[in-house]
């Protein structure tokens, strides 16, 4: 079985959420554009390139907070899941919405000075002996580097290509881009800025991504304790039909009564069972597949062993497992998860060998 | 002045080298090395960035998997 590359997977959804986005962003630029000399909050005069400069730039800041928020937010409420069911859409805007700010001050500079516009930027400023007055426009070029290299990978050809750790460590680094971001803010308008309104603005944005990460952490914790501890009371296993109707390194998920959901993968002739929810932020699993002899989550590349649920080191993650038997030639799974890295014993297909 | 001249050239070559891997590896390569590339090329296009980019890792890996074929 072999499935195609295709340049992006549109579905109704998908198309809803992009339209959505897109229309956010040109009410939130045209809206910032308008009100912008009107309630400048900065010492120095404001013209047209520099309120530009600005409404990309704080487009930017709100989007990676916000691209940054919408997996915790999963987390904790169901209800978010449809946001972070296309999110990767919603990086690569950012990136787009930060590449146009650093357009805009490109043309800033290029308006100004005789000197090629990205020489201009670098020579501009180069007190970088000084906290005040640092050259944060390095903050800014780094990030958008980032951003650029994460939106350019963001392909599902790139997460088999480069193999998943890599391309996950290279994604991770979203958190050195939103760091960057932040000094970027802090060491810039915020200094030239008379009124406390964006300092307040820009504080309240990077908190709520801070406190929204570790309430989702703290749940994550929670859940898994309570998932260690579950009782032993024995309901019955689920029929999951015919285990040969699961394509080769692919899973099938199965509904449980509780409503949560299990997928099964099958994968040299050997058959394993483990939550649907990817614990990074909550991915399908069962929509992913089995690369390198992991169960690899189609989101971000998360991988885990099929028959504990680990993460493979250096990382540490883990999720539920779930028992399987075979009956008289159809599958049932023990609806009652093990705990997170729990070892089971993947169940042998006929003629199949351990 | 002459620092950041040089950044911004070795930022060109750069970038001028990743284009000329892009070129072979989304013409040539990908196709040897990944079954799922086969046959469409549309999707190719949205590569040329992250190629470009990521030049150096993108060879690594190109050459290794060219190995693990033969």
């Amino acid at each position: 079985m072999s499935v195609k590359y295709s340049p992006v997977i549109w579905n109704r959804n998908k198309i809803i959420y992009d339209f959505v986005m897109l229309l956010a962003v040109a009410v939130y630029i045209l809206i910032f554009i308008r009100l912008a000399p009107l309630v400048s909050v900065h010492h120095a005069a404001t013209d047209g390139p520099i309120i530009e400069m600005r409404a990309f730039g704080s487009c930017a800041f709100l989007m990676l907070s916000f691209v940054l928020s919408i997996g915790p937010l999963a987390r904790l409420d169901k209800r978010w899941l449809p946001v972070l069911y296309n999110r990767r859409h919603f990086g690569v805007m950012t990136a787009f919405i930060a590449a146009a700010h650093a357009n805009a001050v490109l043309d800033y500079y290029a308006s100004r000075s005789a000197t090629p516009p990205a020489v201009a930027v670098l020579t501009s400023n180069t007190s970088f002996g000084q906290l005040l007055g640092f050259p944060f426009e390095m903050f800014g070029i780094l990030a958008l580097a980032i951003l650029l290299v994460l939106a350019a990978t963001s392909h599902d050809f790139w997460l088999s290509f480069l193999t998943p750790p890599v391309w996950k460590a290279i994604h991770m680094l979203v958190y050195i881009a939103f760091a960057c971001v932040t000094l970027h803010v802090s060491l810039g308008p915020l200094q030239a800025a008379s009124h406390p309104t964006l300092a307040i603005v820009a504080f309240a944005t990077v908190s709520t991504v801070g406190v929204l990460h570790r309430l989702a952490a703290h749940r994550t914790t929670a859940f898994e304790q309570a998932n260690a501890t579950a009782d032993d009371a024995a309901p019955e296993w689920i029929d999951a039909g015919d285990p040969m109707s699961i394509p080769d390194k692919r899973a099938k998920t199965v509904n449980l009564p509780d409503g949560s959901r299990v997928a099964v993968f099958r994968y040299d002739s050997k058959l394993s069972a483990v939550t649907n929810v990817c614990v990074h932020q909550n991915g399908p699993l069962g929509e992913g597949r089995i690369l390198g002899g992991k169960v690899t989550c189609p989101w971000h590349g998360f991988q885990y062993r099929a028959d504990n649920g680990c993460a493979p080191a250096p990382y540490t993650e883990k999720i539920s497992t779930y028992r399987l038997k075979l009956e008289a030639g159809r599958l049932f799974v023990d609806p009652r998860p093990n705990a997170p890295g729990t070892l089971v014993v993947p169940l042998l297909l006929p003629g199949g060998t351990a | 002045m002459a620092i950041a001249g040089s950044i911004v050239l070795a930022a060109k070559v750069y970038a001028a080298a990743g284009a000329c891997l892009a070129g072979f590896f989304l013409t040539l390569g990908i196709g040897r090395i990944d079954p799922a590339a086969r046959g469409t090329f549309v999707f190719r296009v949205l590569l040329i960035p992250g190629t470009v980019l990521l030049w150096p890792l993108v060879l690594m890996r190109w050459k290794a998997l060219e190995r693990q074929q033969h």
